[in-house]
C-alpha cells in the first residue's frame, strides 16, 4: 500500500479539512450511517493509507464503469479516486497491450496480498472461457490469477455479482458470478444494472476506515445499502398503504404520484438504495420519474417475467389500508421510527457517534 | 417530439405526511439542546420525503437572520431557520448539484469553527510573515 495518508494526499490537491468533513458527512448519509457518524468517519479516513486497487472488466457492457466514472464530475463518487491508488483499469488507463499487462503484474507484485480487486462483468465458462478473453487469456484464467493476491474482491454490478444479463436464459456463454469461481477470498457483491455509484464509494470508504468489508446480507451485499427494499424507503409508500394505485401510466393516479405497484413495480422484493441515494447526482430515481422498479439488484431479474406485470402478492398485505384509515401523519411517524431503527448506531440524535459505535454498527 | 411537448405533467408536489414527523424530531432535538447542551442532526436524504414534503418542511421552518456560504469543494450553504439553533445545511458538489442536506440543531454548526491543527499551521504562517516583515 502506498504510505501517504488520505488527508495529506487530498490536502496536496487543495482539498481543505472542511471540504473533507463535508465529503464525510455526505458519505455517511449515503451509507445510511447516523448523521453524527460523519465526524468519526472523517477522523478515521484522514489517517487511513491509500490502498492499491486493480479493476478487471470481464463479460459486460461497461455500464458499471460508466455509472461510476460518468457520475457528475468532480463528485462525491469521484473523490474516492483521489483516495485510492487505481493501479490497473483497462478501460480508463492510457497504457495498452504489453504495457498494460506489465502494469497489472507490477501492481500485483508490489501489493501482493493487500490490493483490492474490483470485477465488473460475468465470467463465461462455455468453450473453456473463449467467449471473453483479454490479451489471449480467458476471463476465468485471469480472475483466478489476480484473485490469488487480493485482500478482498468487490463484484461490481449484477453481472459480476450474479451473472446478470449474460446469464439470462438460455445463458449461451455459460456465464457465472465471481463467487461461483472464487471460493477462498472475501467477496462483496454490489449488484445493480448498473449499481449506484455511491455504493462502491461507500464500500471502499468502509474498507479504508475499518480495514474490513462492511456487514453483508445473505447474497453478499452490504447491508448499509441493501438492508431494506426499495418499497421500504419509497416516498410513494403512504399511497400503497392507503390503497391508492396508478392503473395506467397516464391516468389520474399516475399524475397524482400514486403507487406504481399495479404497473409492475418490483420495489417490494428489491433490495437497493435508489429510494434514498437516488440517481444522477441525487436528481431523481425511477419511481420518482413515474416508472416502477425493475428489480435490477436481485438475482436473475431478467428472467423474472414482464417488468409490467404486477407482483402476485403484496409484500406486506394491504391490511394497513383497511378502511383507508391511515392518515398521512400516522404513516409519517411510522416511517420516522423505521428510519431510526435503520440508523441503529445513532441510538438517538443526541449522542455523539464514535468510531467504536460505527464498528459496532458494522459488526 | 421533444420531452416538454409530451402533454403529461406528473404532480410531484403531493404531501405524504412524512415531513410532519421530521418537525417532531426537530422539536425533540431542540428540547435536548436546551436541557443537555447536545443537539443533533437529521439527514434529509435519509428520509422518504417527496419533493413536495421537502418544500413544505422548508416553509414550516422559515428563515432566520443568518446565512453562511462556504466554498469547500463546491458551494455549501448554512441557513438559520426561523427557530434559533435550528440550521438547514445544503452541500453541493463542484457542478452545483445538491449532494446532501441536513437539519442541524446546535448553537453554532460545527463545520464553521476552525480545527486546532489548522489554527496551528495558520499561526506558524503568520509568525513567519511577521518575522519576514520585521
Ligand atoms: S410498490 Fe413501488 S411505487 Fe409503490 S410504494 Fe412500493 S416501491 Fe413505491
Ligand atoms: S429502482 Fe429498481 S430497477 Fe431501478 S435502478 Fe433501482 S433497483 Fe434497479
Amino acid at each position: 500500500m502506498s504510505d501517504n495518508r488520505i488527508l495529506e494526499t487530498l490536502a496536496g490537491q487543495g482539498i481543505s479539512r472542511r471540504a473533507f468533513l463535508k465529503y464525510c458527512a455526505t458519505l455517511a448519509s449515503l451509507m445510511a450511517l447516523p448523521p453524527s457518524a460523519g465526524k468519526a468517519f472523517a477522523e478515521a479516513l484522514a489517517k487511513a493509507p491509500r490502498p492499491s486497487v486493480i479493476w478487471l472488466p470481464f463479460q459486460e457492457c461497461t455500464g458499471c464503469t460508466e455509472s461510476i466514472t460518468r457520475s457528475h464530475s468532480p463528485s462525491i463518487e469521484g473523490m474516492i479516486f483521489d483516495m485510492i491508488s487505481l493501479d490497473y483499469q483497462e478501460t480508463l488507463m492510457a497504457a495498452a497491450g504489453h504495457q498494460a499487462e506489465a502494469a497489472l503484474h507490477e501492481a500485483m507484485e508490489r501489493n501482493m496480498g493487500k490490493y483490492i480487486l474490483i470485477v465488473d462483468g460475468s465470467v463465461p465458462l462455455g468453450l473453456d472461457g473463449a467467449y471473453s478473453c483479454i490479451a489471449g487469456r480467458s476471463n476465468l484464467e485471469m480472475l483466478k490469477e489476480v484473485a490469488q493476491g487480493a485482500a478482498a474482491i468487490v463484484a461490481m454490478g449484477s453481472c459480476a455479482a450474479y451473472g446478470g444479463l449474460p446469464k439470462a436464459n438460455p445463458n449461451p456463454t455459460g456465464a457465472v458470478a465471481v463467487s461461483d469461481v472464487i471460493k477462498d477470498k472475501p467477496i462483496v457483491n454490489i449488484p445493480g444494472c448498473p449499481p449506484i455509484p455511491a455504493v462502491i464509494t461507500g464500500v471502499l470508504a468502509h474498507y479504508l476506515t475499518f480495514g474490513s468489508l462492511p456487514e453483508l446480507d445473505h447474497l453478499g451485499r452490504p447491508k448499509s445499502f441493501y438492508g431494506e427494499t426499495i418499497h421500504d424507503r419509497c416516498y410513494r409508500r403512504p399511497f400503497y398503504d392507503q390503497g391508492k394505485f396508478a392503473k395506467t401510466f397516464d391516468d389520474e393516479g399516475a399524475r397524482k404520484g400514486w403507487c406504481l405497484f399495479e404497473l409492475g413495480c418490483k420495489g417490494p422484493v428489491t433490495y437497493n438504495a435508489c429510494a434514498s441515494v437516488k440517481w444522477n447526482g441525487g436528481t431523481s430515481w425511477p419511481v420518482e420519474s413515474g416508472h416502477g422498479c425493475l428489480g435490477c439488484s436481485e438475482p436473475d431479474f431478467w428472467d423474472a417475467g414482464s417488468f409490467y406485470k404486477a407482483l402476485s402478492m403484496p409484500a406486506n398485505p394491504l391490511k394497513l389500508a383497511a378502511g383507508a384509515a391511515v392518515a398521512g401523519a400516522v404513516a409519517g411517524i411510522a416511517i420516522s421510527v423505521s428510519n431510526k431503527a435503520r440508523k441503529g448506531a445513532a441510538k438517538t440524535g443526541h449522542e455523539t457517534t464514535t468510531l467504536a459505535d460505527l464498528e459496532k454498527h458494522h459488526e | 417530439m421533444a420531452l416538454p411537448d409530451i402533454p403529461v405533467v406528473a404532480e410531484t408536489g403531493a404531501l405524504t405526511g412524512n415531513a410532519r414527523a421530521v418537525l417532531g424530531e426537530v422539536e425533540t432535538l431542540l428540547d435536548g439542546l436546551l436541557r443537555t447542551g447536545e443537539g443533533g442532526i437529521v439527514d434529509i436524504r435519509g428520509l422518504p420525503l417527496s419533493p413536495g414534503d421537502r418544500i413544505w418542511l422548508l416553509e414550516q421552518l422559515g428563515k432566520g437572520e443568518v446565512e453562511i456560504h462556504l466554498d469547500i469543494g463546491g458551494r455549501s450553504r448554512i441557513l438559520e431557520t426561523a427557530y434559533p439553533a435550528v440550521w438547514w445545511i445544503e452541500h453541493c458538489d463542484e457542478g452545483g448539484h445538491l449532494i446532501s442536506e441536513f437539519i442541524q440543531v446546535a448553537y453554532v454548526p460545527e463545520l464553521i469553527s476552525a480545527h486546532p491543527d489548522d489554527v496551528e499551521s495558520g499561526l506558524e504562517h503568520l509568525r513567519n510573515r511577521n518575522a519576514d516583515l520585521s
